[in-house]
């Protein structure tokens, strides 16, 4: 894709933070729960009283591991965490807690579909582990910014890559990638809207073949994956224009304004960046035992590449839908547990990338019809038992109200008739009432045949198995 | 004690005490609210406590639920912690009566107790005189006798060193031995807190009490209590080494006399005595005004008047009130130490300034390991370089003041345990003498304090 | 190792200190008198190659991922110089906007 301008390229970095899914904060007890009053989920920690000192969650250490795993990082079992101060309103220790020298995992990769070029991988250059800051609220009393602190403490990895992107689009697909690996493994939500994961970026312009890169910007501020590309691209058009107008990139950080799609440079003092890091001598090195680090690799899942791969060889999926039914681990898993509750595996496939993950949209996500379930359906329908069209309002009627299909067929009159002789009546019912169509259908015109399929099935009210009324029909107008 | 009333006796007779003390300004806590509580305290605590009944002052800046914590410094001003330290929960579970806040060097910083943001405090004989820093407070108000003993902390010498201006026991614990739980931090790799008290066994007790295990201190060590010795009959089978580099040739003559007739007592009490060497002695003060000061740049952010604690004028903007906050609550020693500290950590000087310490640090901990295998048990030397000084005297440059912790920043830097204990009198004043021991072998170190303080003639001419 | 006023205001300011512009030379002056003498330390070679010494454990011990209440005898609300409906309050920012997390 080119860029706007024809003869530029752009060259995109991105740094993740990801909130880990324990229960207590990064260095103290506190709950991490969501929503809280504020700065009720507080300590002498998280609130920088004086004396106060951290001691590291096993889970999130766990975690961590993990997700350096799952992105095949270089895990190392000897690092150290790092004081990296500034001064903020929302940060109460005057520092941030985090990894600088000697971080966590170094090394690692992700490979995604670039909508541009087809199969990339993404480096990645460190994931570290880090406590997460309060939350300042500028807006909601005059002159004064309202702090909480139930965020402060809140244990996150930092993911960081190389400047591996050329597009707007081609960052976004990463990331909705890292959002899936890191949900299948279990240790994030990954919901940019609660903001268990949020995204900065690193974005830079140079001319094509050019090989030394341009200078960096800093776009903060990026709120939703689709805000991502726009505002990129919009940093991206800024830095173009500007270069083409004779100007120069000045490195700064931008804040994207959802509002106005736009970016503008973030008013910060000169030193604001030395952040002066030295080891945390609260915290003796994080020193992690093989067996702590292999424990996470036998946690690790199937990570959904793989799993989108075997779903094609092994029932016979495109690998379109492949990709649908494995978005989600948990749909993926439902999917296959329909499979071995005997379902036929492509109308499997058909029936949860419709009804079930329409449904599941609908009602936060649920998976509201038991795997079994639904495989008994499937089988109803292949026995001539139901219609495809009366199995649909079957399932709506057993995700709402639970239920047996077979049950909830009869109860709802749905079930097909499949008796030869009450078939037969009917068709001759209807071949009586339309003599002219059999004269027609006898001189040649065949495809009249599904005329007589919908009059009988009108006639029966929908009950009727279309197949055996097709079989009837032929047979009797054959005679 | 077991008692409930005596308690009660305990605890009045202690607020008289302190209240009569209160010329030396050692107790920051107005004696009303001090006696009240002292009263309440004693009906509350546990009698079956090894320290039931006792009153034991805690120096300013240690957590503690009774009194205000404000270290000193007019930054924490009235400030009340809503929790109790882990030495201080530990006090309070073995039956102690938190007996008031003592002055110190505001955070710690200082060797004289001048640097208070709430005044000087007296040395208990010499009025005109320090009692030495940064736990001033604590140790003149043991050497008053007000309280048999108190909590000071130790980040470069500030319990020893005033231990042995005020002529009482100073003890600093292995680094990692006590939790820091509590204790407000100043330099988080040096800082332990620490004991003083009028003898070994008081403050031996004490120490016993407040160390050991905490899961909320990552720097603790996981051990069980502090084991305490019995007072052994002899020496015999002691090593003890006598590091040249702390009895340089310009060393007060009086100061070696005193330490030249302990030595001799240890001797008579059976031990070996040798001469050995710390080459790297001469570096340990620039490193540890390297270390301790990065850190506290650090440990000291947290103050900006947003959550606690006093807000000086600057209500324009977030950062006027940090900077207003922090120029006007810190006092010129903090402001200062902040300042190197910034500077030591930033950029372009980190590796030049703080990593070369942090190695430094290493050798300096390499001579005390090297000594030891070879064979020495415990170390002696004089706990400070002379008495007590007048007030005023080395304010005016900054260095002079940080030379007085000459003999006591090894250990810090280090992490060993290390002891003062009174060994004579030079014109008067208390004079101390150091027994340097090995990481977590305090009970080692304990029985040679208790040997030679009981034939030490510590109020005499050296 | 010479510290210059300019280099003083550019470190209290990294320290978010105000300090009175009156003292500044004289804060030079004692700082550069400080690091003069603590820079002494790199007069030793040895110590070039040398691991850092931490003292301390080894090893960072683990906490379990348990939420245990609060360990405050009492709230913000009794010791924050300013606060409202549960917040902090603080002075807007003005022109003093450092990037969020």
């Amino acid at each position: 894709m080119a860029a706007a301008g024809g003869a530029w390229e752009t060259v995109i970095g991105l740094e993740t933070h990801v909130q880990l899914r324990t229960a207590s904060k990064m260095f103290c007890p506190c709950s991490t729960a969501f929503g809280a009053p504020p700065n009720t989920n507080v300590c002498p920690l998280c609130l920088g009283l004086p004396g106060a000192l951290p001691v590291p969650n096993e889970l999130a250490l766990k975690l961590a591991v993990r997700a350096a795993l799952a992105l095949s990082c270089t895990v190392h079992p000897r690092s150290l965490f790092a004081r990296k101060n500034y001064f903020y309103p929302d940060l109460p220790k005057g520092y941030q807690i985090s990894q600088f020298e000697q971080p966590l995992s170094t090394n690692g990769a992700l490979s995604y579909l670039s909508p541009d070029r087809g199969v990339a991988t993404a480096t990645i250059v460190r994931l570290h582990v880090e406590e997460d800051a309060g939350k300042s609220l500028h807006d909601r009393y005059p002159k004064q910014t309202a702090i909480d602190l139930n965020r402060c403490g809140v244990p996150l990895i930092e993911i960081v890559t190389g400047p591996d992107f050329r597009s707007p689009h081609e960052a976004r697909a990463y990331l909705q990638t890292l959002k899936q690996v890191l949900e299948y493994s279990g240790v994030s939500d990954c919901d940019m809207e609660k903001g268990s994961l949020r995204v900065d970026a690193n974005v830079s312009v140079r001319r094509a073949g050019q090989t030394a890169l341009g200078t960096k910007t800093e776009v903060k501020n990026i709120n939703s994956f689709a805000y991502v590309e726009k505002a990129l691209t919009v940093e991206r058009d800024r830095q173009i224009a500007a270069l083409e107008g004779g100007g120069t990139i000045t490195q700064q950080t931008m804040l994207y304004d959802s509002k106005t799609n736009g970016v503008r440079a973030q008013r910060s003092k000169e030193e604001s960046h030395d952040y002066r890091y030295f080891p945390d001598p609260d915290l003796p090195p994080l020193v992690l035992t093989e067996e702590f680090i292999t424990e996470q690799q036998t946690l690790l899942p199937e990570l959904p590449a793989k799993k989108r791969e075997r779903f094609v060889a092994q029932y016979a999926l495109s690998v379109t839908d492949a990709a649908v039914i494995t978005a989600e681990r948990a749909v993926a898993d439902y999917y296959e547990s329909v499979v071995h509750a005997g379902a036929e595996s492509k109308t499997a496939a058909n029936w949860v990338m419709t009804e079930v993950l329409a449904d599941a949209k609908d009602h936060g996500d649920a998976l509201r019809v038991p795997p079994g379930a639904l495989a008994n359906l499937i089988g109803l329908v292949q026995g001539g038992y139901v219609s495809h069209q009366a199995a649909k309002r079957v399932f709506a009627q057993v995700a709402e109200r639970g239920g047996e299909p077979r049950n909830v067929a009869e109860a709802l009159g749905l079930v097909q008739v499949a008796d030869t002789g009450v078939v037969a009546g009917w068709v001759s019912e209807v071949l009586e009432a339309n003599p002219t169509e059999v004269t027609r259908y006898k001189s040649g015109e065949v495809k009249l045949l599904q005329f007589f399929v919908g009059q009988v099935m009108k006639v029966s009210r929908g009950k009727a198995d279309p197949k055996l009324v097709q079989k009837v029909l032929e047979e009797k107008l054959a005679a | 004690m077991s008692d409930p009333s005596e308690a009660l006796a305990s605890a009045k007779a202690a607020a008289d005490r302190i209240s009569k003390a209160k010329r030396l300004n050692a107790c920051l806590t107005p004696v009303k609210e001090l006696r009240k509580s002292l009263v309440a305290q004693a009906q509350a605590a546990h009698p079956s406590g090894v320290l039931y009944g006792m009153p034991v002052a805690v120096k300013d800046n240690i957590c503690t639920l009774e009194f205000t914590t404000s270290c000193g410094s007019r930054i924490l001003g009235g400030y009340r912690s809503p929790y109790d330290a882990t030495a201080t929960a530990k006090l309070k579970a073995a039956g102690a009566l938190i007996a008031g806040k003592t002055n110190c060097d505001e955070f710690g910083m200082g060797s004289s107790t001048e640097h208070s943001a709430y005044g000087r405090s007296l040395h208990p004989f010499d009025k005109t005189r320090v009692p030495g820093g940064s736990s001033g407070g604590s140790a003149a108000l043991v050497a008053a006798g007000a309280v048999p003993a108190a909590l000071g902390s130790e980040t470069g010498g500030s319990v020893r060193q005033p231990a042995s201006l005020c002529g009482v026991v100073g003890i600093k614990p292995t680094y990692g031995r006590v939790s820091r739980y509590g204790l407000v931090a100043f330099g988080s790799s040096l800082d332990q807190i620490g004991v003083l008290g009028r003898s070994v066994h008081d403050a031996a007790r004490v120490l016993s009490v407040i160390s050991g295990r905490d899961p909320r201190d990552a720097t603790c060590e996981d051990r069980d209590q502090l084991r305490l010795p019995t007072v052994p009959e002899s020496l015999q089978g002691f090593v003890i080494g006598i590091p040249k580099e702390y009895f340089p040739a310009d060393l007060d003559p009086a100061v070696r006399r005193a330490c030249d007739r302990a030595v001799r007592l240890l001797r008579e009490l059976g031990a070996a005595v040798r001469e050995v060497s710390l080459p790297h002695t001469g570096y340990a003060v620039a490193t540890y005004y390297i270390v301790a000061p990065a850190e506290a740049s650090s440990n000291l952010a947290r103050y900006d008047g947003a959550r606690y604690g006093p807000r000086f004028n600057g209500s324009e903007d977030v950062r006027a009130l940090y900077r207003t906050t922090r120029g006007e609550g810190f006092g010129a020693e903090v402001r200062r130490r902040v300042m190197i500290g910034t500077y030591v950590l930033s950029s372009g000087y980190y590796d030049a300034y703080y990593r070369r310490a942090q190695q430094m640090r290493a050798l300096i901990a390499q001579d005390f390991r090297n000594a030891f295998d070879r064979g020495v048990d415990l170390l002696f030397t004089p706990t400070t370089p002379s008495p007590a000084f007048k007030a005023g005297e080395k304010l005016g440059d900054p260095v002079a003041m940080y030379l007085s912790d000459i003999f006591t920043v090894t250990a810090n830097l280090a992490g060993l345990p290390a002891i003062s204990i009174p060994i004579g009198r030079v014109k008067g004043l208390p004079l101390g003498g150091q027994i340097i021991g090995q990481a977590f072998l305090e009970d080692e170190m304990l029985e040679a304090a208790y040997a030679l303080e009981r034939v030490v003639p510590a109020t005499e001419e050296a | 190792m010479s510290v210059t006023p300019d280099d003083v205001r550019k470190i209290a300011g990294l320290a978010e200190l105000e300090v009175d512009e009156a003292t500044v030379p004289a804060l030079a002056e004692q700082m550069s008198r400080i690091l003069e003498y603590v820079a002494q330390i790199n007069a030793v070679p040895a110590s070039e190659g040398v691991k850092p010494f931490i003292p301390g454990p080894d090893a960072v011990r683990f906490r379990p991922d348990e939420v245990k209440p609060s360990a405050l005898a009492f709230g913000p609300a009794e010791f924050a110089p300013a606060f409202k409906d549960g917040f902090f309050l603080v002075p807007k920012l003005g022109a003093f906007e450092e990037p969020e997390l």
